[in-house]
C-alpha cells in the first residue's frame, strides 16, 4: 500500500490553522491560573505609588489640583493617572508575553515541531497574540470599572471613543511586541531591551504627567512614540467631554504608528526567520 | 515520478564556530578564512571562523526503504535531518524530498513529511494527548471532518485511548513518544524523518515502538532513521548509511557492511584495573586492527573490544598482556562482527564515545 497524503492546502485550511494557534494559546493560557491575580490586583497595585504621590502634592484637601487642571484641563487626576499607567502595562505585558512568545515556545522545544508544518509561519506569532489580546482588553475593562468603583473616578467621556481608541491602539502596540519576538529569538535575551522600552515609555510619553512639563527636546522625541498619541487619546476619550474632535489627531497619528509597526514587526520576523533558516537558531536554547 | 524519496548531493552545511545545531561538536573541524593578519578596524567585522557539520553527504533513499543513519553524538545525522525538513538551509549543495527541492520547494517538501524531532519534548505538555492531535492536524491543513476521524484512529493505533483526555504532562516519556510520533503520522505523509526515537524509552517502549516502524513500512512509508543505536539499525534498516564528522564514510545494507570485515573476529574481553598502557602494547601485536576500551558505568569495570583475524594466535599474547600490574581479565568472548564492529574498523572510535 502506498501512503495517501491527507494534507489539502487551501485557505482555509490556512484559516483553520491560524485559529487552532489561537485556540491552543487560549487553552494554554487559562491552564496557569495566575492570570486572575494579574487581572485583578496589579490594576489597582501599579498605579497607587503614583496616586499617593499625587495626592501629597496635591494636599489633603486638593488646592494644589489648581495648577494641574490649568495645564490639562482635567480635575480628574486619579484617572489621569489610571489611564496612563494603564497604557504603560499594556505595552509592558506585550513586550514580556507577545515579545517572549515564540522564546517560550523555543525553550519548550515545540517551536520547531510547529515550524515543520506547511502553515505559515507569522500565524504563531499572530495567532498567540490574539488571547493576550483579549485578555487585555478584558484587564482595561477591569480596571475601568475598579476605579470607578474602588477610587470613585468619574468618567465623563465616551465609552464608544474609548473602545475606538484601543482598537485603533493594537497595531501599534502588537507590532512592537512582534519587533520584540524575533529580536528575542536571535538574541535569547532581550530584558535589557524590555526595560530600555519601558523606560523610555515611561519618562517621555507623560504616563503620570502632561507632556508640557518635559522640556522641548524630550517632547520632539515622544512624538515619534505611538504611546505618547495613545495616552492622550484615551484620556480624551475617557476623562473629557470634547468627542471625536478631540481624539481626532491622535487618531490619526495612532493609525500611522500602528501601519509603521507592523510593517517593522513583520519585517523583522521574515529577517528573522531566514537567518534562524542559516544559522540554526531555531533549534537552540 | 522519481524511485527515490530522498536524493541529497553535495549537502554541506556550516555554522560560525560559536554556534551549534543540536549536535555537539566539540571536535569537528574548524576552518578559519586565510587572512589572519589581525587589525583594529572596528568599521570592518573580522572574519568569522567556521565549523563543518555537514561536509558533502550524498544520499539516494528509495521509495519504500527504511534507511538508517549511523554515527556518534555531533556527527551530523541532526543537522542532516534538519536540512531535509528545511529547518536549516544548506550552505551548498541540494536535496530533493519527494521531488521537491528543500529550498525552492519548502512547503511543498513540509507536506511531504513527518518528522519526529526532540520527542517528547515537540509536544504541549499543557495540553491533553488529543488536543495536541488536533491542534497539529489543522497545522498541516486536515480537513476538520477527515482529522476527527484519524486522531481517533491514532488514538486507538498507540493505544492512549484512555488517556487520551489527560494532560501530557501526566504522561510517562514513551507514552510522550508515541504522541509525538501520532503527530508525523497525522496527514499520512509518504517519507518519515525520525531523530533518535528510541532515545530514552525503557527497552519494551523501545521495543514497540521498533515493530511500529517496521509495519510503517509495510504500509508503504519511506523512512529516514537516525540513530546511535546499532541493534535498532542493524534489525530496521534496509540500507545504513554511517556518517562521521559529517561525511558518509560508509553506506550499504547492513549484511555488506559486516561483511566487509567478515575475515575479523572480534574479541571482547571484560577487565579490571585497565591502564592506557596495556591498550598500546596491544595495539603493537601484528595480529590485532583496532582496540576500542570503554569504562562500564561507575565501576573500575573496562570493556576491551579487540578485531583480529586470527584470534588463536593473539589469545595467549593478550593475556600476557593483561594480567600485569593489578589489571585482571574477568571475562573474554570471540563473537562475529557487528554493525559497531564496522564503524570501530572505519573510525577507530567506538559509537558512543
Amino acid at each position: 500500500m502506498n501512503a495517501t497524503s491527507l494534507a489539502i492546502p487551501s485557505f482555509t485550511s490556512d484559516l483553520r490553522a491560524f485559529w487552532a494557534v489561537v485556540r491552543r494559546e487560549w487553552v494554554i493560557f487559562v491552564r496557569y491560573p495566575s492570570w486572575i491575580i494579574s487581572l485583578l490586583i496589579w490594576p489597582i497595585l501599579f498605579p497607587m505609588g503614583y496616586l499617593l504621590t499625587a495626592r501629597a502634592l496635591s494636599g489633603v484637601d486638593g488646592s494644589g489640583l489648581t495648577n494641574f487642571q490649568n495645564t490639562t484641563g482635567l480635575t480628574e487626576y486619579v484617572g489621569y493617572i489610571a489611564v496612563g499607567t494603564m497604557i504603560w502595562m499594556w505595552q509592558n505585558i506585550v513586550l514580556w508575553s507577545v515579545g517572549y512568545s515564540l522564546r517560550n515556545e523555543q525553550m519548550r522545544g515545540t517551536l520547531e515541531s510547529n515550524w515543520l508544518s506547511p502553515t505559515w509561519r507569522f500565524s504563531y506569532l499572530l495567532g498567540s497574540s490574539v488571547p493576550q489580546m483579549v485578555s487585555m482588553i478584558t484587564l482595561l475593562i477591569v480596571s475601568g470599572l475598579e476605579y470607578a468603583l474602588l477610587f470613585g473616578v468619574k468618567f465623563n467621556g465616551s465609552l464608544l471613543l474609548t473602545m475606538l481608541v484601543i482598537l485603533a491602539s493594537i497595531p501599534a502596540v502588537y507590532g512592537l511586541g512582534f519587533a520584540f519576538a524575533s529580536v528575542v529569538i536571535t538574541m535569547k535575551e532581550a530584558n535589557a531591551f524590555v526595560f530600555l522600552v519601558r523606560g523610555i515609555v515611561m519618562v517621555f510619553c507623560g504616563i503620570t504627567y502632561p507632556m508640557a512639563m518635559l522640556p522641548g527636546w524630550m517632547q520632539s522625541v515622544g512624538e515619534w512614540l505611538p504611546q505618547t498619541y495613545i495616552i492622550h487619546a484615551m484620556r480624551s476619550a475617557a476623562l473629557s467631554t470634547d468627542g471625536f474632535a478631540g481624539i481626532s489627531h491622535d487618531l490619526a497619528m495612532i493609525l500611522i504608528h500602528g501601519a509603521a509597526w507592523l510593517l517593522i514587526g513583520y519585517v523583522m520576523f521574515v529577517f528573522m526567520e531566514r537567518r534562524a533558516r542559516q544559522t540554526g537558531a531555531i533549534g537552540q536554547y | 515520478m522519481s524511485d527515490l524519496a530522498i536524493e541529497a548531493k553535495g549537502l554541506v552545511k556550516k555554522f560560525p564556530a560559536r554556534a551549534g545545531t543540536g549536535d555537539k561538536q566539540p571536535t569537528s573541524p574548524t576552518s578559519m578564512p586565510e587572512n589572519k593578519k589581525k587589525r583594529w578596524q572596528f568599521w570592518k567585522k573580522e572574519p568569522q571562523a567556521t565549523f563543518t557539520a555537514v561536509d558533502g553527504v550524498d544520499l539516494q533513499i528509495k521509495r519504500g526503504e527504511i534507511f538508517g543513519l549511523l554515527g556518534p553524538n555531533g556527527a551530523g545525522k541532526s543537522t542532516t535531518i534538519r536540512m531535509l525538513c528545511t529547518l536549516l538551509e544548506p550552505t551548498s549543495g541540494t536535496a530533493t524530498v519527494n521531488g521537491f527541492d528543500i529550498v525552492k520547494q519548502a512547503n511543498e517538501v513540509r507536506r511531504s513529511l513527518g518528522t519526529v524531532l526532540a520527542g517528547e519534548r515537540s509536544i504541549y505538555w499543557k495540553l491533553s494527548g488529543r488536543e495536541n492531535l488536533e491542534y497539529f492536524a489543522a497545522l498541516y491543513h486536515i480537513p476538520a471532518a477527515v482529522a476527527k476521524k484519524r486522531v481517533e484512529e491514532l488514538i486507538e493505533r498507540m493505544e492512549i485511548k484512555d488517556r487520551a483526555n489527560e494532560l501530557v504532562e501526566k504522561y510517562s516519556t514513551g507514552m510522550r513518544q508515541r504522541i509525538a510520533i501520532a503527530k508525523a503520522l497525522l496527514a499520512r505523509p509518504p517519507i518519515l524523518l525520525l531523530d533518535e526515537p528510541t532515545l530514552g524509552l525503557d527497552p519494551q517502549a523501545a521495543r514497540n515502538l521498533r515493530e511500529l516502524i517496521a509495519t510503517l513500512k509495510a504500509e508503504g512509508h519511506t523512512i529516514l532513521l537516525t540513530t546511535h543505536y546499532m541493534e535498532e539499525a542493524d534489525q530496521l534498516s534496509d540500507r545504513i548509511g554511517i556518517i562521521d564528522t559529517g561525511k558518509v564514510i560508509a553506506l550499504d545494507t547492513p549484511e555488506k557492511l559486516k561483511a566487509q570485515i567478515d575475515q575479523q573476529e572480534i574479541i571482547k574481553l571484560e577487565v579490571t584495573g585497565w591502564q592506557e598502557y596495556i591498550g598500546e602494547k596491544l595495539r603493537s601485536i601484528s595480529e590485532v586492527g583496532s582496540l576500542v576500551a570503554r569504562q562500564q558505568g561507575e565501576a573500575d569495570l573496562w570493556e576491551v573490544n579487540l578485531q583480529s583475524n586470527n584470534s588463536r594466535a593473539v589469545l595467549p599474547k593478550i593475556v600476557e598482556h593483561i594480567g600485569q600490574n593489578g589489571t585482571r581479565l574477568v571475562n573474554m568472548n570471540i563473537v562475529k562482527p557487528s554493525l559497531e564492529d564496522v564503524f570501530i574498523q572505519l573510525t577507530g572510535k567506538a559509537l558512543r564515545d
